[in-house]
Formats: structure tokens, sequence, C-alpha cells
């Protein structure tokens, strides 16, 4: 019965879905595959591992902690501007502002918060947040007339419309921003870390680097990819299929 | 009445400021209870005057009376929230009105069954064809009890069987509601069917080009010559002004 009525598109959606996902989990198994064999011939015996965990630890939690403080302030943000009558105003002003190239605003950061932690996840805050900002006020402001139309007719006016229309409406929006802030997250910290010399994933591979360990950089480049794999399976890929199911048209 | 217009005006306005008329001086009625169908070309306005109505967009001049509070409206294009269920969907309304969950799902749950989806309530809209999607935009409609219906092109985008499917339960729920219903249409036969009263529009700017009232005794036989020469007198009459 069930089979009958789903619509087809989206059953094309599943299995675009699936065949992605099972793709995705090949490339990785080879790729696992191809390290235990560098690492069963001793290609990594010069590795420090304690200290590449640490450092790929440190790296992470900076971008998980980015992405958090991006997502919760660029997404109240957009939904703020897309609900007030402002939006068409201060999207241009926002234009402007995210085609400041980070990095040239990294002396500014240094000099407000030193070379610390708390520099580098502020300065990666500033390049997470306007993909997510951007995303989510862009699905806001291409919204069907009908459907704003509708919200209207049916009472989610004043903040309730924030909760009950906006904010579900940008959902798809904030998870696209955010695997590309994400991306842009990686970039952000692990520059600064090798800008600042602060202890991190960045860190570590500059001092490889200049020792000429390869070994060292090739596992840790290896560990982050396990990372971005991983979330991106575990969090991104059941997210965006959700999304995809419910949000089709 | 429950909607009185006159010399109504509206314009659109672009980014550059630079305004284009969309309606021009306006007037109609539209009395309590009634059936009424707006029939015009495309580009008359119709939709906007919809708008303008409902209070979604400003006219510049000219005077509504509006005496009805709890407004509805079925979209040509649905405007379902492809989030919430079929169920959440026609809960919506009632939702924003601060009622509790079981209740609003209990009217809901009725709604859905007056219009034949009640075995689709956890469907999504994705997962349901263009007939069910609006359906149940019908019963989000009726869920909050409306006292004006406004409907635009519900059939439009319909498969004949569906669309007289639709309607024949349409004109049921408008007897057992008793609300007042305005419909944009482009199908005169339809309109004849369906209305009291029918509003011929003009275009470039919107304008009213003609009021003709429909008094053939209900349920309306479609087949009988008294239907056909009302066809043939709407036929004329668009054509006269196209």
């Amino acid at each position: 019965m069930l089979g009958s009525i789903t619509h087809p598109q989206t059953r094309a959606l599943h299995q675009a879905h699936a065949r992605r996902y099972r793709r995705a989990w090949v490339v990785m198994t080879i790729l696992v595959a191809a390290v235990l064999l560098l690492a069963a011939f001793g290609y990594f015996g010069n590795v420090a591992w304690p200290t590449l965990l640490k450092a790929v630890l440190n790296t992470t939690y900076r971008l998980a902690l980015a992405y958090g403080i991006a997502l919760v302030l660029g997404t109240t943000l957009a939904l703020l501007v897309g609900w007030s009558p402002f939006a068409d105003v201060l999207f241009p002003v926002f234009d402007v502002l995210q085609n400041v190239p980070s990095f040239a605003l990294i002396p500014l950061f240094i000099y407000f918060f030193g070379f610390t932690s708390e520099m580098i996840i502020l300065f990666a805050v500033s390049s997470i947040i306007w993909p997510i900002l951007f995303a989510v006020l862009t699905a806001i402001k291409s919204a069907h007339k009908d459907l704003n139309d509708a919200a209207t007719i049916f009472g989610a006016n004043g903040l309730r419309r924030i909760r009950y229309y906006l904010a579900p409406l940008s959902f798809p929006a904030m998870l696209t921003g955010s695997i590309v802030g994400i991306a842009i997250g990686w970039e952000a910290v692990i520059g600064a870390e090798i800008i600042t010399n602060v202890a991190g994933f960045g860190d570590f591979i500059r001092e490889a680097s200049a020792s000429g360990i390869s070994q060292s950089m090739i596992a840790g480049t290896f560990a982050i990819l396990v990372i971005v794999f991983t979330v991106n399976r575990l969090v991104w890929a059941p997210l965006l299929a959700e999304s995809s199911k419910h949000y089709a048209e | 009445m429950t909607l009185v217009l006159s010399r109504v005006t509206a314009h659109f306005s672009d980014a550059t400021a630079h305004e284009a008329p969309a309606l021009k001086d306006m007037s109609f009625s539209v009395p309590s209870g009634s059936f009424v169908s707006i029939i015009g070309p495309s580009g008359s306005g119709k939709s906007t005057l919809m708008r303008v109505i409902l209070g979604l967009m400003p006219h510049t001049s000219g005077e509504i009376v509006r005496n009805f509070s709890r407004p509805a409206m079925v979209f040509q294009n649905y405007a379902l929230f492809p989030w919430l269920t079929a169920l959440d969907n026609v809960a919506f309304g009632l939702r924003m009105d601060g009622m509790d969950r079981l209740e609003r799902e209990r009217i809901a749950r009725e709604k859905l069954k007056e219009v034949g989806l009640a075995h689709l309530e956890h469907h999504y809209p994705a997962a349901l064809s263009g007939g069910q999607r609006q359906r149940v935009g019908l019963a989000r409609a009726l869920a909050i009890s409306p006292d004006l219906l406004i409907m635009d092109e519900p059939f439009s985008n319909l498969d004949t069987i569906t669309a007289e499917a639709l309607k024949a339960d349409l004109l049921k729920i408008w007897r057992a509601y008793g609300m007042t219903i305005l419909m944009v249409n482009h199908l005169i036969p339809d309109a004849i069917e369906l209305s009291d009263q029918i509003i011929i529009m003009g275009a470039h700017p919107g304008r009213v080009e003609k009021t003709l009232a429909i008094d053939l005794p209900r349920p309306r036989d479609t087949r009988n010559m008294r239907f056909f020469k009302e066809v043939d007198l709407l036929t004329e009459a668009i054509r006269a002004i196209s």
C-alpha cells in the first residue's frame, strides 16, 4: 500500500542516497586498507602517534566549538534578518562583509586575543558563519510567495513565524551551509594553527614538514580524512537524506 | 455582505521603486454565504486581487469593507508545508491559535476524513499526488472554521477526473458549512456550475468588466439547455472584452 502511494520522485531520491552511501563506504574501505598495508610494512614507524592524536583532537575540538558558535549566531542572525523588513537592505551589506578575505583579518584577531586557542576558535567562527548565514537567508528570501502567504493566513505571525515557519523552512539550507562552513572551518583552524604555532594539527604538520618527516604528514592527513568521512557519513548524510525526503516538492 | 470593494486600486512596485498598475477602480460585493467566481484572462490580476482582499498586499486607493474574521485560502500550487505531515499541515492554523495538541489533532483528523484522506495523515506532501495535496490544502482551510474561503484556481493543476471529484466534494462542504466562497476560476462551465455570481475581469490593469448573477437552481444539471445558455452568455461576454 505504502509503496503504491509513495511518490516516484521520493523513491528515486532514496535510491540515489543509498547508492552514494555504498560508494562512500567502498572508497573509505580502500583508503583504510591502503594505510593498514603501509603500517604493516613499517612505513609509519617514525610517527609520534600520541602527539599526532593530541594535535588532531585539539584541532577537531576547536572546529567543533567554532562551528557550534557560528551555527547559533549565523542561524539566529539570518532568521531575525529574514523575518524583519530589513532583509533586502542588509543582504548586500553581508555580501560585502563576507567578501573580506578571512586570513586578512588574522592580525586583528591576534591583536585582540593573542596567540591563543580562543583566538583560533573566534577566527574560525568568522569564516564558518558566512555560508550558514547566507544559505539560511537565501532560503528565506527565495521561499515561494504562496508558502509565505499560507504561513501568514494561517497565523504564523510575529515571533511564532520564526519558530514554526522560517526555521523549518530553512533547515535544508542550514544543513548545506553547515557542510560548506565546516569545510572552510578546517582550513581556517589549520591555517591559523600553522601561522600562530598554537598546538594543533596545523602546528604538527608545519613541524613535520620542517623536519622532513613525510610519514607524519601522511598519517596526519589520513587521520583528518577519517574524521571528515566519519562526520559526513554519521551526521550529514543521514540529515541530508531526511531533509530531501521531507522537503522534496 | 461578507466583502465590499469600492473603487479599489493597487500597484505593483519593484526594487527600483517603479510602480505598475495591478488593479484599477475595482468595485463589487460578495453576499454572505454565497459562492462567487472571478474569471478573467491571464494578467488580469485575479491572484493579486485575492492578496489585496486578504490584506497581504496593500491597495493604494479605494475602500475594502471586510466583514469576515477568519479567512482561509486554498492555493493553486497547494502551498503545503513540506516538512509537516498531512495531519500537521491541516492542524497548522489551530496550532498557531494555541490549541492543545490532542484537540487540534482530533479536528485535523476529522477534516482529513471529510476530504477522504484519513488514511494518509502521516504522509508528507512529497508523497501525495496533486489531487491529494489539494484535498489536504482544503482540509487545512476548513480546520480553522473560516467565514470566508478564498480559492485561487484550485483545480487548474489537477486532471479532469480528480478535479470533478474535488468539485463535487467542495459543493457538499460549502452547503454543510454555509461559508462564503470566493474562487478564482478559468473554466467557464465550472464557474457556472458552482457560482451564484461571476465577476469577469479585464486585464492591464485588472478591472471589473461585468458581473453576472447565475440563478440556475441547485443542484445544477450541467447537461440541460439553461446551463448551456448560461455558458454561451458568459463565453460571449468574455469574447467581447478580449
